[in-house]
């Protein structure tokens, strides 16, 4: 990000100590200045439906469902609130009228965009909203399945995070889609599957088969996954794996670090005991 | 004000008033972009072809347009101590007669559209032409120029773009060194607060408070950009106002580098635009060698220089956060605001963003002061705009007037109403994303507040105008399909949502609507409206919500009931 104000929660946190009190639904709580107001209210067990926020990732504001009542004195805006910052007296409210009048109508896109997300079908359904006016979006060839709702997480952590940058966002308007460059393999998938788990649709699909792991929606990238020389099983991508060492400062061992977890454990297991039998 | 300008600029301000009023004739032929699309070229190169071999006293240039479209090619002819005449539809076989009549100390009578004797720059040069050729009518005799208050096309097609010799000639720079020299940067940004200007690219904003903003934040470094990125369907002020007058823009830009505190400004322009682009560098080289751009502007401490950022074609990066990501060179998706580009903008720094005809009314406000210019417009939108008052118009072409006019001086009075005896039915403010008005409404001053209390905006200027063989079902639905294609496909409600607002307009038309499509229609558009990320996908249902509102009939007549 060259954008040098806009940081993460996280980070926001850490740099804020100043505690303000912010009104939810006529209700007082508290806050850091400066936090975003999604944030809030996921702490204090406030429901406000969101697919594109995530806490270590800068604000985005896309999926437009967080939407909230900002109440400035006689005055109201809608504003995300993943994008709005705690400030004190700050007054929101997550669901006037007007609010679940547009929620329900986004919920309803959603439905027609990514009609096979069970995820999807079961947040609208949270809001009465069980089926759509809208043509379905139907394509047999998607390799997103058709539940790709272009949160943009997916994007954002292999870029922001993993600093990979393998996929991006391709065409514009309606005829956007994540996918890699021409939608092709890409080399600088390191296999980790960090899209993998923030996805809120469980749209990316991916496969082990044998010493390969294939990002399947991501133009079948095939990324090389290291064997365990105890054991024989495949367990880590061999490039995510020498980006991770590279950072272990001092390094493991060279008889560990080949390892899988479940056989390095047993290994150190085994000259604990070992020791300790020696030691009596 | 008087100024005293140094010799080198002096020299090159006299050579612009012997080109401006030669003691031999003057032809110009007017090439803007569109003089040029319709033959100005060729006419150019005629008579110049025809001068060479005839080899007469005779000085011949280009200008920018003067506005009226509909009478383009322009040229004009000015025998000296005699009035600027001006041509129109002029075309290459037009040429020898021109040639000839020049020649003989006259006028191609039959050709001649008007005279003007003097000709008010507003920069403190007035340009006495002269008199004589009575028979030809007045400037302010012909409808479409005489209700017309030209501020920012003041020179537009009587001076050559090309040549700032001629700028300087009319006045340009002179506000620019009398700030640089005698006033603190605080009372430029004093003036121009107290002005009243507010942003022309569409949201009005006060452009001072802008500045002063942008002046306020604490920053090593601070940037200033010019929104050259016009693309509306059926505007292009912005264009002519480039390509006629490069330099007023880059002046203004001094000014406001100057009241901000700022040593670098771009000029953010589509590619679509290559003929601006190519006056813009010319002019901004042509600065430079002045010592007008770069270190030490008129010999002052101040030092500002200007460059130019094109575009590569899409609409949504005239949004400010998407136009700082393509110049950046990142994908062209605006980000939430704030932060806002005041806080956060190019490369992370604050950054004053203003439309191109904003800048270029800036040295006028300063050359005259906030108070000539504060009685030019109506209350809180003071000043004029340019508008393309395009369409079913009798009268095509570019047009100012001080804002608060009536739509229906702009449509009737200088435009004639509709073309070709068809009644008018409607007109389009405010580009792809205004409102449709209808006649009834024609009496609405185009103002920022009275365009948006009747659901249109003001935008950047387009006025396109419908006759009675409009469907104005078909007229939302080609501005959706225009602004779908042109949605980034960042947030749902404009990606999806556009989409699908096209599929009911097409299902309606084609006749297989329904009432509960009618009704979809406007829910949809209202949640679009309400909660799209920029101002895209906010304004881009205007034309179907106030279609619905005013022309609901037409709906009606489609759907089965």
């Amino acid at each position: 990000m060259t954008d040098n104000t806009v940081c993460s929660t996280e980070e926001l946190l850490k740099k804020s100590s100043e505690d303000v009190t912010v009104i939810i639904n006529g209700r007082e709580y508290p806050a850091k200045k400066g936090e975003v107001m999604l944030g809030v209210a996921i702490r204090e067990g406030i429901e406000i439906p969101h697919l594109c926020y995530e806490a270590s990732l800068s604000p985005y504001g896309a999926c437009r469902l967080c939407m909230v009542e900002k109440r400035c004195r006689d005055r109201s805006e809608m504003v995300t609130s993943c994008t709005l910052r705690a400030e004190d007296g700050l007054e929101v409210v997550t669901d006037s009228p007007e609010i679940l009048r547009h929620r329900r109508m986004i919920l309803e896109l959603y439905l027609a965009e990514a009609p096979k997300s069970e995820v999807i079908k079961s947040l609208a359904a949270r809001y009465g909203v069980t089926k759509t006016r809208f043509f379905k979006k139907t394509d047999k060839d998607d390799p997103l399945g058709n539940k790709c709702i272009l949160c943009g997480l997916c994007v954002r952590v292999c870029n922001e995070i993993i600093g990979a940058g393998v996929i991006s966002f391709v065409n514009r308007g309606p005829y956007t889609v994540v996918s890699t460059p021409f939608s092709g393999e890409n080399s600088d998938c390191l296999g980790c599957k960090a899209c993998v788990s923030v996805c809120p649709t469980h749209a990316i699909v991916t496969g082990d088969s044998g010493d390969e792991r294939i990002m399947k929606s991501w133009g079948e990238t095939k990324v090389k996954m290291r064997e365990c020389p105890v054991c024989g099983n495949y367990y880590l991508p061999d490039l995510l794996a020498e980006k991770v060492y590279a950072k272990i400062n001092p390094p493991l061992s060279k008889n560990i670090q080949e390892m899988c977890p479940k056989c390095r454990s047993r290994n150190i297991a085994i000259k604990e005991i070992s020791a300790s039998s020696n030691r009596r | 004000m008087k100024t005293e300008l140094p010799v080198g600029i002096i020299n090159r301000e006299n050579s612009g008033l012997k080109k401006l009023k030669p003691d031999i004739p003057r032809i110009t032929v007017g090439l803007a972009t569109c003089g040029a699309a319709v033959g100005g070229t060729a006419i150019y190169e005629r008579l110049r072809e025809s001068i060479q071999k005839r080899n007469p006293d005779l000085s011949l240039v280009p200008t920018g347009c003067i506005g009226y479209c509909r009478e383009e090619p322009i040229v004009t002819v000015a025998h000296p101590g005699k009035p600027l005449v001006l041509l129109n539809r002029v075309s290459v076989k037009d040429c020898d007669d021109i040639l000839n009549a020049v020649l003989s100390g006259t006028v191609p009578h039959d050709k001649a559209l008007c005279r003007i004797e003097e000709w008010d720059h507003l920069m403190g040069h007035n340009i006495t032409y002269g008199r004589g050729f009575d028979e030809i009518p007045l400037y302010d005799e012909i409808p479409f120029f005489g209700q017309q208050k030209k501020v920012i096309l003041r020179d537009a097609g009587i001076i050559n773009p090309e040549d700032i010799d001629e700028f300087l000639a009319v006045g340009g720079y002179s506000a620019a060194y009398n700030a640089l020299r005698n006033m603190e940067p605080d009372t430029v940004l004093e003036e121009v607060e107290k002005s009243g200007l507010r942003g022309r690219g569409g949201a009005g904003f006060p452009a001072g408070l802008k500045w002063r903003i942008t002046k306020e934040k604490k920053s090593d470094k601070k940037y200033i950009i010019c929104n050259a990125d016009e693309g509306d369907p059926g505007a292009y002020m912005n264009r002519n106002e480039m390509e006629s007058d490069p330099h007023m823009l880059i002046e203004g830009m001094i000014l406001g580098a100057y009241a901000i505190g700022t040593d670098e400004g771009l000029i953010y322009i589509r590619a679509e635009y290559p003929l601006a682009i190519r006056r813009l560098k010319h002019a901004i080289a042509e600065a430079r060698e002045l010592g007008i751009l770069g270190e030490n502007i008129f010999g002052t401490d101040f030092s500002f220089d200007i460059q130019i950022a094109t575009g590569a074609g899409a609409f949504v990066c005239g949004e400010s956060t998407a136009l700082v990501a393509s110049i950046e060179g990142r994908t062209g998706r605006p980000h939430p605001r704030p932060p806002r580009l005041t806080d956060s903008g190019l490369w992370g720094k604050p950054t004053d963003l203003n439309n191109v005809e904003t800048w270029c009314n800036v040295p006028v406000i300063i050359k005259n002061g906030s108070e000539w210019y504060r009685n030019i417009g109506a209350e809180k939108n003071s000043g004029t705009k340019v508008f393309s008052l395009v369409g079913d118009v009798e009268k095509v072409g570019l047009v100012e007037v001080p804002l608060g006019t009536t739509l229906k001086r702009i449509v009737f009075d200088i435009g004639n109403g509709g073309a070709d005896g068809k009644a008018v039915k409607a007109v389009q403010t405010g580009g792809p994303s205004g409102g449709c008005i209808p006649l009834r409404l024609f009496d609405t001053t185009v103002d920022f507040e009275s365009l948006n209390a009747i659901g249109s905006i003001m935008g950047s200027g387009g006025i396109v105008v419908m006759d009675e063989d409009t469907n104005m079902v078909d007229i939302a639905r080609y501005f959706i399909s225009f602004a779908t294609g042109e949605s980034c496909g960042k947030c749902i409600p404009c990606r999806e949502g556009l989409k699908h607002t096209l599929i009911l307009l097409n299902r309606i038309l084609a006749g297989k609507g329904t009432a509960e499509d009618l009704d979809t229609l406007k829910s949809l558009s209202e949640t679009i409206a309400a909660t799209s990320l920029c101002g895209l996908g906010q304004t881009a249902p205007n034309p179907v919500l106030t279609t619905l509102e005013y022309f609901r009939g037409e709906y009606d007549s489609l759907v089965k009931l």
